[in-house]
């Protein structure tokens, strides 16, 4: 609002007619945005968007199938013209927005508020201006990336503008066309950023938006064999559908699940807490919302934070709820709580019925009450207590979300000890809900596996120029209850009578070898045809015993110095050099491989373990600079526990390429060798028991691919799984890792012949450190 | 009202924390939420009216200015536009509080005359002559005195206690801030929770439009709550400059029209 009064009081006056003058030039109804024009078919459906008193707006389009194909094809015409253009070009024209922007940003915002999506223009005007500076720099301080083509960015009805824009203009700025889906109330806006974006210069086509039934439009657009990457904002259940009706498209689909998040609010003792108690009466109890709050207060000063709420929410009014059926769910809420004890903190006795319910905190509840496992709607609060800054960290992790968190002190050493064991994507210290494009976001654990804002959240935009996308493809019909679940064909390996007995190799579950569970084996064929060996049939069980192992040291990996852990892999390789001689007979025996070029592989592979030694005190964040008074860092963690199923080309370098990665990065890593060529992982054990990597930092479980990959997809323990197999197996995973919510990394060997690990371009080796972690951003504001 | 309140313990007054960009946030929330419009506004303003402290701390005083000063204090929005409401008080040195209380009686009026006192405006001064000064002021008819502070004691943490707090004595190069007062009135709620003792704020210096007065209002509501809107718990020091603005905007309300400053009786 303050950014457009500074245009005068002319402008002001001009514009402010203008949302209703633009809604009546399009009769009020509003068509599609294709190929830089409003594309309006008479037979088509149309839903109506209706102001807060529910009169109407305007109305939309409902696509269908044949608009879908228009929207992709002329989002692929757009990308042609518009990924030629050298970057300062786009920079240049992505400037040109911002002044348009400028200029009409009181009527967007007024269409904003008609449709009930409040948006703030000048958040929009930073949020172009930091992006036409990435369109700028883009060739040179991301070499070697390319764009990923058309991109389908889609959002659920509840999601903001704000949200949106902050994936198409990132995809915008790296070169690629944008196909939006907007929720029911964005639409009006980005229908008119859209004709605004085309009038200041974006070429027609770079920006389509094709509105409809969010999800069943996503995946129509996503099904186009032009579209090369989904991304999706907004709320849990809609993005598990999205992610479920487009497996198998062979397109890649990435997930922010930050609308509806339960985030810990956080105060010590140390806090100022009349600062902090502002700051919960401020963001706890707004009709819109984006997360659901939780008040941990230390006990110490826990009625000094009652007593201040009880003063700040005197007086204040009830709010809206945002359905009529929410009144009934926000009793029950209140209901509950205080049957198990909990006392209500209100301003004004809740009226008999109705669509408003004063701001209720529901103080000394339980985290196992059902008002914090699953929020209700409404103004409710839950506050709860705890004793030790430990318990307070344990109470604010103990939570399937980890989008941001909130915590008050004025111990510096506290907030950054806090800030660092928080499990969560965002920690705002001494604040809260502090959004700018330069903190990347990225929700933990169920929050998403997708990284926005920063530099960071620009790679899901983009691909390593020599490494090329995932073969597109129709979606098979998969039983997924059935993948993986039919019995290899496993043997029980007996003593033959011939001299050159088959070895039988045990796997590598916690620091220990071991026969699988199941106690059968496989063959392994030779390049001939004839037994090799035979090796363990690993399954469900297995993979439990390596997740097992696997989190009891993952912590204290992580928590090594980074010059600890790269002395780990230092020597991780220089055992490898001594066994040298060992691993490349093994390549030469399994895979047919010349001895010379099998002991090029190896060559490489110690190449490879040092290149990553080297990197792991080298790998680091950032301190973004915001426009804010105050410090901000950006910080890379470990996952956690990474499953990985092994290519079938390279099988040693392949596995160690990878294994070093996520190691490096503080991950444990489960590793399921290639099935054709298992044997030099298989060897490759002897070398990790004579490192002083602490067990359970690697496992390396041989059996049926689609086994051991059904055994990693349904253990929630693991937050990655990196796959190379079949197109099913993609499938399958993209399914399946919806919920709980994995980050994926798929790779098809059947119609690519998989990458040159003989070749690491320097992107390549990004994108392997960039798929080991996940981001933090935290926020120390200072006057 | 004598001494009302008695200092107690006030250790805790050291382990009091505060975090200086999440006061000024506040700040500049609570000066964009002022959305009182029309008769409301004009209400919001009356109540400004009832607190303010009409002063004048002036080395050319004269009984003549005074006598003036405390004439607009009795009748502070032109007659006809508002009848019966006074500010809450005059405020003048203790050298003409004979002066103001000699006008105001000859007036009919019992508005009560404060004074600034103890070596005002630094306060460095010796105790003795500081605490006859403050005799002689209510010998000479003041109900109210501003005390200004021994700042040593204070800066070496040695606190007492007092029935108002007021930001500064306006003779500063900073004076009424809003981050300022946020961190003061939040001492007050502090004080009232732990001891149930109100006390009263006053602002002072530099304070010379409606709008000004009007944020201060919204201040004192949303952080200390309505109770704190009365003149017996918050006092604007202002001199007759807040006022005459004031006194402009609700010409406005009345009339439609936008007033010249000579159109309103001076001070």
């Amino acid at each position: 609002m303050t950014a457009a009064w500074s245009h005068g009081v002319y402008t002001y006056v001009l514009f402010s007619i203008f949302p209703q003058a633009w809604l009546e030039s399009h009769s009020r109804a509003l068509g599609l945005f294709i190929d830089g024009k409003f594309v309006r078919s008479a037979d088509r459906q149309t839903c109506n968007v209706t102001d807060s008193s529910g009169g109407p707006v305007c109305s939309t389009v409902c696509a269908v199938d044949e608009d879908a194909s228009l929207s992709v094809s002329s989002g692929a015409s757009g990308f042609k013209a518009w990924s030629a253009l050298p970057c300062h070009l786009r920079a240049k024209t992505l400037l040109r927005l911002v002044s348009s922007l400028q200029r009409h940003g009181q009527c967007l915002s007024e269409l904003c508020d008609l449709a009930q999506s409040p948006s703030s223009p000048s958040a929009l005007v930073r949020l172009l201006q930091y992006y036409s500076g990435w369109a700028q720099l883009r060739d040179s301080l991301i070499p070697d990336w390319t764009p990923r083509g058309v991109v389908v960015v889609v959002v659920s009805d509840d999601c903001s503008l704000y949200s949106l824009m902050l994936k198409v203009l990132p995809a915008l700025a790296m070169g690629n066309a944008v196909v939006a889906i907007p929720g029911m109330g964005t639409a009006p806006p980005v229908l008119l950023l859209a004709q605004l974006f085309v009038e200041a210069g974006l070429p027609a086509g770079v920006l389509n938006v094709v509105t409809g039934s969010v999800l069943s439009l996503g995946s129509k657009v996503a099904q186009n064999p032009h579209v090369s990457y989904v991304t999706y904002s907004g709320n849990k259940k809609d993005g598990e559908i999205l992610c479920r009706a487009t497996a198998g498209m062979g397109v890649p689909v990435s997930l922010s699940l930050s609308l509806g998040a339960t985030c810990p609010f956080i105060i010590f003792e140390s806090a100022d807490i009349d600062s902090a108690v502002d700051g919960v009466i401020e963001t706890a109890f707004k009709k819109n919302r984006e997360c659901q709050w939780m008040l941990c207060v230390q006990e110490s000063v826990w009625d000094s934070v009652v007593a201040r709420l009880k003063v700040r929410m005197a007086g204040m009014k009830s709010v809206p709820l945002l359905a009529e059926g929410d009144r009934k769910l926000v009793d029950a809420a209140v209901q509950e709580a205080q049957q198990q004890g909990a006392t209500l903190i209100q301003p004004c006795p809740p009226s008999s019925s109705g669509a408003a319910y004063p701001p209720t905190v529901l103080c000394g509840v339980a985290p196992s009450c059902t008002c914090v496992v699953t929020p209700s709607p409404g103004p409710l609060l839950p506050l709860l207590s705890f004793r030790s800054h430990g318990e307070g960290v344990t109470l604010g992790n103990h939570s399937p979300h980890g989008q941001a968190a909130s915590l008050w002190t004025e111990d510096l050493t506290l907030a950054l000890e806090a800030a660092k064991s928080l499990s969560v994507g965002a920690v705002w210290v001494n604040s809260h809900s502090v959004m700018d494009p330069s903190l990347p976001i990225s929700g933990h654990k169920e929050s998403g596996n997708c990284i926005d804002g920063g530099k960071e959240g620009l790679f899901q935009f983009l691909r390593p120029s020599s490494s090329p996308p995932l073969p597109r493809s129709s979606p098979a019909s998969v039983d997924y209850s059935k993948f993986g679940t039919a019995a290899s064909a496993a043997i029980i390996p007996e003593g033959s009578n011939s001299s050159s007995t088959p070895r039988s190799y045990l796997q590598y579950v916690g620091g220990k070898q071991c026969k699988s569970e199941s106690g059968s084996s496989v063959c392994v064929l030779a390049p001939g045809g004839t037994v090799l060996a035979y090796c363990p049939d690993g399954g469900r069980k297995d993979v439990r015993n390596a997740v097992e192992a696997a989190i009891k040291v993952q912590p204290g990996w992580m928590k090594k110095s980074p010059v600890a852990r790269a002395q780990s892999l230092f020597s991780l390789a220089e055992t490898l050099e001594l066994k040298r001689r060992d691993m490349a007979v093994s390549l030469h025996s399994q895979t047919g491989l010349s001895l010379e070029k099998a002991d090029m592989e190896v060559e490489l592979s110690i190449a490879q373990l040092c290149d990553w030694a080297a990197r792991c005190d080298k790998e680091r964040g950032g301190v973004p600079s915001v426009p804010q008074s105050g410090s901000a860092l950006s910080i890379p963690e470990a996952l956690g526990v990474v499953g990985v199923v092994l290519p079938d080309s390279s099988p040693l370098l392949s596995m160690v390429s990878l294994l070093a990665a996520a190691v490096a990065m503080g991950n444990a890593v489960i590793m399921m060798p290639s099935p054709k060529y298992p044997l030099p992982a298989l060897e490759f054990i002897q070398v990790l028991q004579s490192s002083d990597l602490p067990g359970g930092v690697v496992s390396i479980i041989t059996g049926g691919r689609d086994q051991l990959t059904q055994a990693l997809a349904n253990h929630s323990v693991i937050k990655a799984i990196w796959y190379w197999g079949s197109m099913e197996g993609c499938q399958f995973l993209q399914h399946t890792c919806a919920s709980p919510l994995k980050s994926l990394w798929l790779h098809c060997q059947e119609k690519d012949g998989g990458r040159d690990w003989a070749q690491p371009h320097a992107s390549l080796q990004e994108e392997m450190w960039r798929q080991a972690v996940q981001w933090k951003s935290v926020w120390i504001p200072t006057a | 009202d004598s001494v009302r309140n008695r200092p107690t313990y006030l250790e805790w007054v050291s382990k009091v924390r505060v975090n200086t960009q999440a006061v000024l946030k506040r700040a500049q929330q609570i000066q964009g939420r002022n959305k009182n419009k029309k008769q409301w506004q004009a209400a919001w303003l009356l109540r400004a009216v009832t607190c303010i402290d009409l002063t004048t701390l002036a080395g050319d005083d004269t009984p003549g200015n005074v006598h003036r000063l405390c004439m607009k204090a009795t009748q502070p929005v032109r007659y006809d536009l508002l009848k019966s409401v006074t500010t809450a008080a005059v405020c003048v040195y203790p050298s003409r509080v004979a002066d103001a209380v000699k006008s105001l009686k000859a007036a009919n009026s019992s508005l009560p005359v404060a004074s600034v006192a103890t070596g005002f405006p630094a306060g460095q001064t010796s105790l003795k002559t500081r605490l006859e000064e403050v005799r002689m002021a209510v010998e000479d008819g003041a109900m109210e005195i501003d005390i200004v502070i021994n700042r040593t004691l204070a800066l070496t943490g040695q606190w007492e206690g007092s029935d108002f707090i007021k930001t500064s004595t306006g003779k500063e190069s900073v004076n009424a801030t809003y981050p300022v007062a946020i961190v003061m009135v939040r001492a007050i709620r502090d004080y009232f929770l732990k001891t149930g003792h109100k006390v009263g704020f006053k602002p002072a210096g530099g304070i010379r439009t409606a709008k000004e007065s009007l944020v201060w209002l919204t201040l004192m509501k949303e952080e200390l709550g309505d109770e704190w809107l009365s003149p017996r718990l918050f006092r604007l020091g202002a001199s007759s400059l807040l006022l005459a603005d004031i006194e402009r905007q609700i010409y406005h309300h009345v009339t439609g029209r936008y007033a010249a400053y000579h159109q309103m009786p001076m001070a």
